[in-house]
């Protein structure tokens, strides 16, 4: 398993859909750090350089972290079909499911680092308005950008980190998702969009509002709009990442090759 | 293993090393299931593609060594011996990217004999080989049979099997139609003599064939060692016997593997034709029989 993993970690950090994701991640927070109309369109005025990683995530967490995240995991498991490197590995004394395992586990933490690379990358493009206590919010608090009067600078980066990990973990099963979706079609582009296709009716879902606790899109944005208590959130992602996981486990071991 | 395209070799090699699922019937791979009990695959050595692939972002050695911490480790330098052998050590250290269609050939059959297999399945891995490399291939598969491992070939290559093979099999259609001793068939020899009772007599008496045919005005003989076919020529002679012609009699695996095929196609033909004539038979009685009942 350790060889497993340690394979898979070397293989997701040469994907070419992680630099991709890398290199969006870190130009993306530019964009609303010193893009000129941002103040114009949104009618937006920037206090702090901790309001920068909250208008990334807000603005991202709706497609492009899904979007990415289902990319990088959709490759994961398709490039070993595109290679032919899939049957190659399965005649070795290596289970499919523990295979399988491996790539799950990397998965799992990868939408933290993501999340994390993501967060380093928002906070460098805010050091133009400082990180000093301002009045206002993070907008990933309470009152949203307009706040509640003083915010410390301890208070505002516990407020991001808080909602940058919240939203890393709604990002797991949908990680999972692609995963399941990758294994059905055996190709990553494919598996890539069948996951958004799953988002999208899933977000349509909504019209039905006893459902609407239980949408996985609807945790998307829990960060800032929870549904329920955290343990309610972490609970459900879990079972939802448990039930792709176990469902492409199980399709994966009576694949044929 | 030969046959034609789509007789199922590619399939019966997958289904041997636990990469697809039979729809019927048990697969046995040193007495087990190869699904049930993954564990059996450390005795199991395969190229299922040609050529296999390969991490292409990893040195020819980074992915030997991959394979290896997979396969629970193997001897210190086995690596490097198996890289010399397959005449990749000045290239072991490139990328596999860059390798050539032959290089990873090699790699792939290296990476089957890494953790010395004691079954060997291959899937045409000399597809497409140079003969430079054929030769160095062979020789390993060679040696890994001499060192007591199973070696299950496909191929059509029919000239090399008869060189390297102990026994063919032939598949048509999903089905082994026949099987083949080779190793039975090697160490024959063809003498053309003027004399052919004279030549059997005195060849009879000799200790070391074990069999003769007379075959027109030839004889066929099975030589105990391939070194004593210097020995036929003198015992003839001493016979007095005149030997006209000495060759070695190399089993026509090509001409046999077509004869057998034909033979198996047009089998199957009559068969199929008999079904249809059959069924044409059935459905007219039923139709004699509907007819009778409307009949007033």
């Amino acid at each position: 398993m350790i060889a497993l993993l340690r394979m898979e970690v070397g293989k997701v950090a040469r994907l070419a859909s992680t630099r991709a994701a890398l290199a969006v991640l870190a130009i993306f927070p530019l964009l609303w750090a010193y893009a000129p109309g941002v103040f114009d369109v949104y009618g937006l005025f920037l206090v702090s350089g901790f309001q920068v990683p909250a208008l990334s995530l807000l603005s991202s967490m709706e497609f492009l972290m899904p979007l990415l995240i289902a990319i990088v995991a959709a490759e994961l498991v398709g490039v070993e079909v595109r290679t032919g490197t899939l049957p190659t590995i399965l005649l070795r004394p290596v289970t499919r499911s523990s295979w399988l395992l491996a790539k799950m586990m990397v998965l799992l933490v990868v939408p933290f680092l993501g999340m994390a690379w993501f967060l380093a990358a928002s906070l460098l493009a805010g050091i133009p308005y400082g990180f000093e206590g301002f009045v206002g919010g993070t907008g990933l608090g309470a009152g949203g950008l307009a706040g509640a009067g003083l915010l410390t600078p301890s208070a505002a980066l516990a407020e991001v980190v808080r909602a940058y990990l919240l939203a890393a973990l709604a990002l797991v099963p949908i990680a999972m998702l692609a995963v399941l979706a990758t294994v059905v079609t055996m190709n990553a582009a494919s598996g890539a969009l069948a996951t958004l296709s799953v988002l999208i009716v899933m977000n349509l879902l909504v019209i039905f509002p006893g459902l609407e606790p239980y949408l996985l899109t609807r945790h998307l944005s829990a960060y800032a709009d929870p549904v329920a208590g955290v343990g309610w959130m972490v609970a459900l992602l879990a079972l939802y990442a448990a039930l792709f996981a176990t469902v492409a486990m199980v399709l994966f071991e009576r694949k044929d090759f | 293993m030969v046959g034609p395209n789509g007789a199922g070799k590619t399939t019966l090699i997958r289904l041997l090393s636990g990469l697809a699922f039979p729809s019927e019937g048990t697969v046995r791979l040193l007495g087990v299931d190869p699904q049930v009990h993954p564990e059996v695959r450390r005795s199991l050595g395969a190229v299922v593609e040609a050529p296999a692939a390969f991490y292409p972002w990893l040195t020819g050695r980074g992915n030997l060594r991959l394979h290896a911490r997979l396969a629970g480790g193997v001897a210190d330098g086995r690596i490097d011996a198996l890289l010399a052998e397959m005449e990749l050590t000045r290239d072991a250290d490139r990328r596999v990217a860059v390798y050539s269609l032959g290089m990873r050939q090699r790699l792939g059959v290296a990476a089957a004999l890494l953790a010395r297999p004691r079954v060997l399945l291959l899937d045409e891995p000399a597809s497409g080989m140079d003969p430079l490399s054929l030769h160095i291939v062979h020789r390993a598969l060679q040696d890994a049979a001499h060192s007591g491992a199973a070696v299950l070939l496909s191929t059509h290559h029919l000239d090399e099997v008869v060189r390297y093979g102990d026994a063919v099999g032939i598949m048509e259609e999903g089905a082994l139609i026949d099987q083949v001793d080779l190793a039975a068939r090697r160490g024959r020899y063809r003498v053309v003599v003027d004399d052919v009772a004279g030549a059997m007599a005195a060849l009879e008496a000799a200790s070391w064939t074990t069999s003769l045919t007379q075959r027109g005005g030839a004889v066929l003989v099975q030589l105990r060692e391939s070194g004593d076919a210097a020995r036929i020529a003198p015992t003839l002679v001493a016979a007095g016997v005149a030997v006209q012609a000495l060759s070695e009699d190399v089993f026509d695996l090509r001409g046999y593997y077509r004869d057998r095929l034909q033979a198996e196609r047009d089998r199957r033909r009559e068969v199929a034709q008999e079904r249809v004539a059959a069924r044409a038979v059935e459905a007219a009685l039923v139709g004699d029989e509907g007819a009778g009942e409307e009949a007033p």
